[in-house]
């Protein structure tokens, strides 16, 4: 977030809205209306006197009305960009024209009362949709009583009441009270899966924020007498680590009921709330709770229909964007594509795949005019430092008042004066701003300093202005230390100011010494290979491979078999009852014929040397060697079908898993036809202990089927045995219609699972139904088994990427959040079932967001590294104690001959290296080293530590 | 020295994750005795153990390692 | 192009399919074998000879891809084209939508409209990919409703 506010290639146009668009794809005229915030925003520093001193308090809707905030406020402390705004409707001023307190007390002179509505025109290529989603509003329904009962809060107000950021700094309460909550109840499904409030879909996320919140609620809350309950149909934990989750969950006491409550009402005196169910085997309940959470559902945005219209869009009945499943990311109007919930309610990792798989869309029709708008920063050549003495120039930032207030500036400032080789001290009212910038540069001339130290906010967030404003003055931008004397000291101090002052000289003290020991430090600069490799010929693979090709990039497609395709092989329709063979047809005669795609079939990897950048790898092909040099690589090795050992399964040609009817459907439809009955068993192999995860398709997969035969023919009696019905997102429209037209759903327990024999000729399934508590017999003419997917083979490309799996043995992404189609190689990217399963829209969706993360790499001829990294030194004698505990494998040991004795050392791989240090750490002996960590210039901080220590105590 | 006994001590703080953490501290005003001085390292495993023992043998009174 | 099965023709003309795959490979029929058991062939290819055979056009089933009409290699489109029956429909221009006036000069530069987490990571990678970005967002400041998570699953990591 923080760096898309920085960056130079993203203008950030906040409190705008779009008017019109005209043109054609590549070449698009938009045009912006920019609402005033009445704060220039080049002014505010964001220093909060204004907030602080506006009389006029507003319900906060960051914090979902729980709180409150001012008329002129920033919604939370790391917003970006960190300026204040005036809402126009709460200010005093604009309502009764009088008043004016911000403008009296701001420093800067930011604001300005007068500051008109803009209307501005850019010119795009492409357009990216991404408007989100809206809660759903439980007011107005009655069986909630959400609005009378202040102890009925919806799932986004609840994150905010457990939030440390939240209005009641993460102590879990109970509104109407203010006291800790012992019973808490979540109902999921609210404005969801309920064709009443017009939603009939299901929001795919609230089972599992429901299970996240009870699970972080038993973190804030102790005590034998805490009790968390979840209401819930059907449970829906199909995603990654999900199911493990949800057993966690029930591990730790959470109880879960199946049942959907049919009202809400006060609780005594009117404190907490009642809630009236009727359990699984038909029990009527009456429970009091001391907190009741709304899992709402997701809704589409309300300005969903007005940007439809002016983009000429098409949205389903649910007002989300309509899209296919081979191109989730396109829309009717070329050059327009959507990402994130406006397709349909998606988790984060969900919509953070699909923003990339958008951006791949959107950049690829400009691949003629990349770079060409871009900016990129240039610096006048550094100077030598080196045979200088230190000088050292120190500017202390007062922040406003953020530091002055707390810290006595002044006298830091004078103190930074006495410490050795400093030339140079100045005071800063802000050091960050703009003509600071400017100043600073002047003054490292002027002065010719050659170590700057800058006592102010967190290196985390400025160190990178500062080493640009060193970098412009002539500088090398590693010869910069800051102290930390707002986050660290002045705001968390201010009780203290006097201890808060000692400690900013210590810290000054320390940055100092450390400074003395920079050294000016080279960013490293490798030749990007602008190549690709993709292995795995399936679906993703392809689609990954033609949209690399289609960026220009030459992509080499391995593949096992001697078929591309892949698993659709054996698939029919999708959920969404487009054809998959056609589909796949045209898609492989795109890749086949692309002249930027070059196929081996009957191929795999058999090395793998270099890293990110710069890949090689031999490739089998066929009996012969291939080598093939690529900057990343996509993996995309898919998964296969479990072969199930359970209920004789192989023992009877009628029972069949889900591959092989969707064969028979294809080849023998008429036959099918004719059968009386149709059994499917759902979970065979899934969501046991040996395979803790959820395959994700095979619900939508048997309920489709289902459809497929009651359409066949009417009077088939079909079942489907299931656990939860995991129709996620707009696909419960189709266990709706199953439903509707008839087909049987019958729920089994783990531990009671269904049996199935062989009575002569007849398939007999026996299946405990929970309703009647009666074990039912089922004749089946056909059983489909709906059986897990489960990953491939693949330890040995495991071991030449060293990429690393999960439990179930499915690839591990960077992060399940925010890095959902990066593995922890840097240069290797995951798309489809090898990751975890998935339908075909979610793996062409991943395809594509790994050809986008691609893209960032191989945007660049050269890449440049940090230059913080490990280093021999002449200390190392070989002995190798770094080797095995570097965990990115970035260290090895080789011989050399000096006066012809062989010695032995280590090499450090720069490109593998992240500078951790674990290295410098093990080593007895100096002989490996961290730039700008050294060890001396660790010991350096501790001894300057040590001598105010012992200044103090003189 | 105070009346009251003052420990000084020594954090050697995870750049990714602890400093991190204590800069959002500062962030949310989460109020701490200002008795640690903070040393940024790249990771917490950077800190060699000759450095920790050297801090305490020469008087200060604790080290933290955060990561 | 056409694409149609080799399984469809062989019915309608009463012949085994490989009497068709030996027809195509003498050129009687106009076609180059396609993946997936198919034939791939011109409009013109395909019209001469559903004539040639007296056959209904409809009854084989054909299938229009979006590939350009080439005899030699077949060249890809931009876009992830569908088949002609699931092609989406391309609106004609709403009322908001002039007539092109513009060159056809094509744009580096891309609008993302929203600032969510969606549309905060389509932003960063066309922004670090070669492609000026304008980030359009409704409120005051980006961020969108992650933000105001206080965790996420599976790893209670914080949402910041």
């Amino acid at each position: 977030m923080v760096e898309c506010g920085r960056h130079l290639n993203i203008e950030l146009l906040t409190l705008s809205e779009i008017d019109t668009i005209s043109g054609q794809p590549g070449n698009f005229l938009v045009t912006l209306r920019q609402h005033p915030r009445y704060v220039d925003m080049d002014k505010c520093i964001a220093c909060g006197l204004c907030s602080q001193k506006c009389p006029r308090k507003v319900p906060d809707e960051y914090q979902m009305g729980v709180g409150t905030r001012k008329a002129i406020y920033i919604s939370y402390n790391q917003t970006v960009p960190l300026k204040y705004v005036i809402d126009k409707d709460h200010c005093i001023y604009f309502q009764k024209g009088k008043c004016k307190a911000c403008e009296k007390f701001c420093p800067t002179g930011a604001i300005n009362f007068d500051e008109p509505e803009e209307v501005r025109t850019v010119n795009v290529g492409s357009v990216i949709l991404a408007p989100g989603y809206k809660p759903f509003d439980p007011t107005g329904f009655d069986i909630y009583n959400y609005e009378q009962l202040p102890d009925v809060v919806t799932g986004l107000e609840y994150e905010r009441l457990l939030s440390a950021s939240g209005p009641f700094q993460g102590h879990l309460v109970q509104p109407s009270t203010g006291r800790e909550p012992k019973k808490i109840a979540w109902i999921q499904c609210v404005g969801s899966r309920n064709k009443a409030c017009g939603n009939g879909y299901c929001s795919t996320v609230c089972c599992m924020y429901a299970v996240k919140q009870s699970l972080v609620t038993a973190e804030h809350l102790h005590g034998d007498d805490i009790q968390q309950t979840i209401f819930y149909m059907d449970l829906r934990a199909h995603n990654k680590e999900f199911e493990r989750y949800y057993n966690d969950a029930m591990a730790k006491g959470v109880r879960f009921i199946r049942s959907r409550p049919h009202s809400v009402d006060p609780g005594e005196k009117n404190i907490g709330a009642r809630i009236y169910y009727v359990t699984e085997d038909g029990q009527q309940v009456r429970e009091d709770f001391d907190l009741v959470v709304l899992s709402v559902g997701l809704e589409a945005p309300a300005d969903a229909l007005e940007l439809a219209a002016k983009f000429g869009l098409k949205l389903d009945q649910y007002r989300f964007a309509d899209t296919s499943s081979f191109a989730p990311v396109l829309t009717q109007r070329e050059g327009v594509y959507v990402c994130g919930a406006f397709s349909g309610p998606k988790s984060i990792p969900r919509s953070v795949t699909d923003a990339s798989a958008a951006a791949t869309a959107a950049a690829k029709n400009l691949v003629t005019a990349r770079g060409t708008l871009t900016k990129e920063k240039t610096y006048p050549p550094e100077r030598d430092v080196s045979g200088e003495e230190p000088r050292v120039g120190v500017f202390v930032c007062s922040c406003g008042i953020n530091i002055a207030n707390t810290v006595n500036v002044p006298e830091v400032v004078d103190y930074a004066k006495t410490l050795p080789y400093v030339q140079y001290v100045e005071n800063n009212l802000f050091s960050c701003s703009t003509d600071t910038q400017v100043l600073m540069a002047e003054k490292i001339k002027e002065h010719n300093l050659n170590r700057i130290v800058v006592a102010a906010c967190t290196p985390r967030t400025h160190e990178a202005l500062f080493a640009d404003t060193l970098r412009e003055a002539g500088l090398n931008g590693y010869l910069l230390e800051m102290a930390n004397i707002r986050n660290q000291n002045s705001w968390v101090h201010q009780q203290s100011p006097e201890a808060a002052t000692a400690k900013a000289k210590d810290q000054v003290r320390m940055a100092v010494a450390k400074a003395l020991r920079d050294f000016p430090l080279q960013r490293l600069s490798v030749a990007v290979s602008q190549r690709a490799l993709v292995i795995g010929g399936g679906l993703a693979g392809m689609t990954a491979a033609l949209d690399l090709a289609d960026r220009n990039y030459e992509t080499v497609l391995v593949e096992k078999s001697d078929k591309l395709g892949g698993n659709a092989w054996f698939l029919n329709k999708t959920w969404k009852g487009e054809d998959i063979r056609t589909n796949l047809q045209v898609l492989i005669a795109k890749v086949e014929n692309h002249p930027k795609i070059k196929v081996l079939k009957q191929a795999e990897v058999k090395s793998v040397s270099g890293s990110v950048g710069n890949f090689q790898s031999d490739i089998i092909v066929a009996g012969r060697t291939e080598t093939v040099s690529y900057g990343i690589a996509v993996l995309a090795i898919g998964a296969e079908e479990y072969k199930p050992n359970e209920y004789l399964y192989g023992q009877d040609a009628r029972i069949k898993t889900h591959l092989e009817f969707d064969a028979e459907l294809r080849e023998r439809s008429a036959q099918v036809a004719k059968a009386g009955s149709a059994v499917f068993i759902q979970c065979v192999g899934s969501r046991e202990p040996e395979r803790m995860y959820c395959s994700r398709v095979c619900c939508t997969h048997s309920v489709h089927s289902a459809i497929k035969l009651k359409e066949l023919n009417p009077d088939m009696q079909v079942f489907i045995l299931y656990r939860d019905i995991r129709t996620y997102g707009k696909r419960e429209d189709l266990y709706t219609k199953a439903r509707e037209l008839g087909v049987l759903f019958i729920r089994y327990d783990l531990e009671n699972k269904p049996k199935v024999r062989k009575e002569g000729d007849n398939l007999l399934v026996e299946v405990v139904d929970p309703i009647v508590q009666m074990p039912v017999t089922i004749p089946a003419d056909y059983l489909v088994l709906a059986s897990a997917i489960v990953p491939r083979q693949h330890e040995q490309l495991m071991e030449l990427y060293k990429y690393n799996v999960n439990t179930d043995g499915f690839i591990n992404e960077a992060h399940p959040k925010l890095r959902p189609v990066d593995s922890l190689v840097d240069g290797l990217f995951l798309a489809g079932l090898c990751h975890h399963p998935k339908p075909i829209n979610e793996s062409v969706s991943q395809a594509m967001a790994a050809v986008s993360r691609a893209g960032v790499i191989l945007a660049k001829e050269r890449m440049s590294l940090d230059a913080i990294k490990s280093y021999p030194t002449e200390k190392c004698d070989g002995c190798a104690l770094c080797v095995d505990v570097c965990p990115y494998m970035a260290i090895k040991v080789e011989e050399y001959r000096d006066n012809g004795q062989v010695h032995r050392r280590i090499v450090t791989d720069k490109a593998l290296c992240k500078g951790c240090g674990l290295c410098a750490a093990t080593c007895p002996k100096d002989g490996v080293e961290v730039h700008g960590f050294t060890m001396e210039q660790l010991q350096a901080q501790v001894d300057a530590v040590v001598a105010g220590f012992a200044q103090a105590g003189a | 020295m105070s009346a009251q006994f003052e420990p000084v001590i020594l954090g050697f703080l995870c750049n990714w994750c602890a400093y991190a953490g204590s800069d959002l501290a500062g962030v949310s005003r989460l109020q701490y005795p200002p008795n640690m001085r903070v040393i940024r390292t790249m990771c917490s495993g950077m800190v060699h153990p000759r450095l920790v023992v050297d801090a305490l043998e020469r008087g200060l009174d604790g080290v933290i390692v955060m990561g | 192009m056409i694409l149609i099965q080799v399984i469809t023709l062989a019915e309608r003309l009463g012949v085994h399919r490989n009497t068709i795959r030996n027809w195509v490979k003498t050129g009687k029929i106009p076609a180059r074998p396609a993946p997936g058991r198919g034939l791939l062939l011109s409009r013109e290819d395909f019209q001469r000879l559903c004539q040639e055979f007296a056959l209904d056009p409809g009854s084989l089933n054909p299938r229009e891809l979006a590939l350009a009409e080439t005899r030699e290699v077949v060249t890809v489109p931009v876009a992830l084209a569908l088949h002609a029956s699931e092609q989406p429909e391309r609106s004609r221009l709403p009322i908001t939508f002039q007539e092109a006036v513009m060159s056809d000069k094509v744009v580096g530069s891309v609008l993302v409209v929203g600032g969510g987490i969606a549309g905060i990571q389509a932003a960063l990678d066309l922004a670090d990919s070669g492609y000026y970005v304008y980030l359009v967002e409704k409120g005051p400041g980006i961020g969108g409703k992650m933000a105001q998570l206080d965790k996420t699953y599976p790893t209670n990591d914080c949402a910041m």
